[in-house]
């Protein structure tokens, strides 16, 4: 083999492994490796209220807090949680595929709503007057109300606000302190 | 032999050698269609492939002996028409065991027509180097063309233009060679007795097939992560795997400047592994990413495919037999790198697309959209995604209508987009593993490519 060929083979080589290491650290560089869904939070974890202002936001807030402490209580995420209750035939589906009865979901539902209500108190966004009997009420409340408060938490704390506005009013000024929401 | 009538024949020659080894991987594109037509399962529809090569593999040699017990031309002419005859079949096929019969008598007469067609290039393009570089660079180019051009007819015409297609272009490769055929018939010259073969170039073989596993890997999984991941139509997706056999055209010359074929085939190698390796690191689901490691991958098929076939020919004799070596370890390889990377991407998608659902669940109830909007969207999007159920979904008509408040509609697009990029992820980093290994296959092959080495005649 004549020095020309070997020196053509061995270049045509080099360049094949600088094309190829030049490539992959390129798509490397621009991300390459981390490239894939996002990893969703653990809903053991508290994952703090954003500085919620309007009743939308609140009731966001609420939803995403009750789905965690119920998810955290099932061992499941909370993004399975939420599309478990998206529908009766999803929901139908969850409970077959985890193995969980009517009553455990509800226990873990309540559970969840409890915690909402105590995140919500703690993040300024519910009264301390208001948080109290919330808890003791959602802690019995039947299976299909408490998937409805979850999936329109905003049309059940609407229906709180109003409901129980004017005897905050009243024990604002008994007691100065913050309104129903903060 | 006459100058005059050497051209046409050569041309058909290849043609019939291109068309053959592009059927290899020209139904690629055409699966999703069978399978919805025939109304089969994934798994019986990957055999549609699978079978073709199978029987390849498992005939090359046989047929190779046979056509040189009654002639390399008769046998040329017979298996063309066995193969477009085969190809009918496939075409009228209403049902899968059908088609998968016929798939296997097409590769019959496939492997009798390029295993012969070897037997008959050195006399007409003058030398047996010529005539394996002749012979390798059609097979390379007809199974880098297969998918675009399998595509391409799937979505112009239907998937059963695919097969019939091929009957007009193999009998009008086989009109040239009947030549030949009449001419063996007349003067009865048919090689007067078979000559020791010697043994076939193992390490030559060896990383063909290796090669081969990696290259049908990643047209393969190109093509399904644009179809199936991506959603692009197979038209689409035959435009943009268009990009590796032209590469590999394109590139066809640089091999000529290198003489040293172990060096090429190397080189090869490499480039199609790191070609894989690109696209098992791709940063983004943008088509134009998927370039410049197609660029890579079809320099690299070019090169290594005829370097190892030279290198598995060279002062090997006869020809045809050495071929159907080649053309069994290629074949083979085709169906072992199916069998081994089908499990991993099956489980990959199934993982893959359960986790980009929850992160896009994660991205609707993150999002600032109103409380009752963003209920009403996750109820259309869990039943869009039952309505897709085992594939990565579609989530436009999820969103449609769209609020008309300009706010509102604003925060429901970018949810949208948000939503379409989780399951993109998704669908992407799904083949990224079998990318990895097939491209590790490739870097495999770098051994018997070391050890092999040529014998010139």
């Amino acid at each position: 083999m004549s020095g020309e060929r070997k020196l053509g083979g061995t270049a045509l080589i080099v360049a094949a492994i600088a094309a190829s290491l030049l490539l992959v650290g390129a798509y490397l560089a621009a991300g390459g490796s981390s490239y894939e869904p996002k990893q969703v939070q653990d809903p053991c974890q508290p994952r703090p209220w954003s500085n919620p202002e309007t009743l939308g936001q609140i009731a966001n807030q609420f939803t995403i807090s009750a789905l965690d402490g119920a998810a955290c209580q099932l061992g499941v995420s909370r993004e399975t949680l939420a599309q478990a209750l998206a529908t009766p035939e999803a929901r139908e589906r969850f409970t077959k595929q985890y193995g969980i009865d009517d009553e455990k979901l509800a226990r873990a539902i309540r559970a969840g709503l409890v915690r909402a209500v105590d995140d919500a108190e703690e993040a300024g966004a519910l009264s301390p007057l208001l948080a109290a009997p919330l808890r003791e009420a959602l802690q019995r409340i039947p299976l299909d109300q408490a998937i409805e408060i979850i999936n329109d938490a905003q049309g059940f704390l609407g229906d709180v606000e109003g409901f129980l506005g004017p005897a905050s009013d009243l024990l604002e000024q008994l007691l100065p302190g913050p309104g129903l929401f903060g | 032999m006459e100058t005059s009538g050497r051209r046409p024949r050569v041309a058909a020659l290849a043609l019939a050698v291109g068309v053959v080894l592009a059927d290899s991987s020209i139904v690629v594109l055409a699966l999703p269609e069978i399978y919805r037509e025939l109304d089969t399962s994934v798994a019986g529809v990957t055999w549609v492939l699978i079978s073709f090569n199978l029987v390849m593999a498992l005939a090359a040699v046989p047929a190779a002996l046979l056509a040189r017990r009654v002639g390399p031309g008769r046998a040329a002419a017979v298996g063309l028409a066995v193969f477009a005859g085969a190809g009918l079949a496939c075409g009228l096929a209403d049902e899968l065991s059908t088609l998968i019969a016929a798939r296997c008598v097409q590769a019959v007469g496939g492997a009798l027509a390029v295993t012969a067609a070897l037997e008959l290039l050195p006399a007409t393009v003058g030398s047996e180097r010529r005539a394996a570089t002749v012979w390798a660079a059609a097979g390379a180019t007809g199974a880098a063309l297969g998918p675009a051009l399998g595509g391409l007819l799937t979505e112009l015409v239907s998937w059963q233009s695919i097969f019939l297609i091929q009957v007009p272009v193999s009998l009008a490769a086989a009109v040239p060679i009947l030549a030949v055929a009449k001419h063996e018939a007349a003067t009865g010259i048919i090689e007067p007795e078979l000559r020791a073969t010697g043994r076939p170039h193992l390490w030559a073989n060896l990383a063909l097939a290796m090669v081969s596993a990696s290259i049908a890997a990643a047209l393969f999984l190109l093509v399904l992560l644009l179809i199936e991941g991506w959603r692009l139509s197979p038209i689409e997706a035959a435009l943009v795997v268009s990009v590796m056999p032209l590469a590999a055209i394109l590139s066809g010359k640089l091999g000529d400047l290198v003489p040293d074929a172990r060096s090429r085939a190397a080189a090869g190698a490499i480039l199609v592994s790191g070609g894989l390796a690109g696209l098992a690191f791709l940063p983004k689901a943008t088509i134009l990413l998927t370039i410049p490691p197609q660029i890579l991958v079809g320099i690299g098929l070019a090169l290594v495919l005829s370097a190892l076939t030279e290198t598995a020919l060279g002062g090997r004799a006869p020809q045809a037999i050495h071929g159907g070596w080649t053309i069994s370890s290629r074949h083979a390889g085709v169906v072992i790198g199916l069998l081994i990377l089908t499990p991993i991407f099956t489980a990959d998608i199934d993982q893959q697309r359960d986790q980009a659902i929850e992160a896009g669940t994660a991205v609707i109830l993150d999002s600032p959209v109103n409380p009752l909007l963003k209920l009403d969207l996750a109820e259309r999007v869990s039943e869009q995604l039952e309505t897709e159920k085992g594939k990565v979904p579609t989530i436009e008509p999820a969103f449609e209508p769209k609020p008309t408040d300009p706010a509102q509609r604003a925060e429901v697009e970018q949810l949208q987009g948000e939503l379409q990029d989780q399951l993109d992820r998704g669908a992407t980093h799904a083949f990224s593993t079998s990318f990895l290994l097939a491209a590790l296959l490739g870097l495999i092959a770098l051994f018997p490519i070391a050890l092999s080495r040529r014998v010139d005649l």
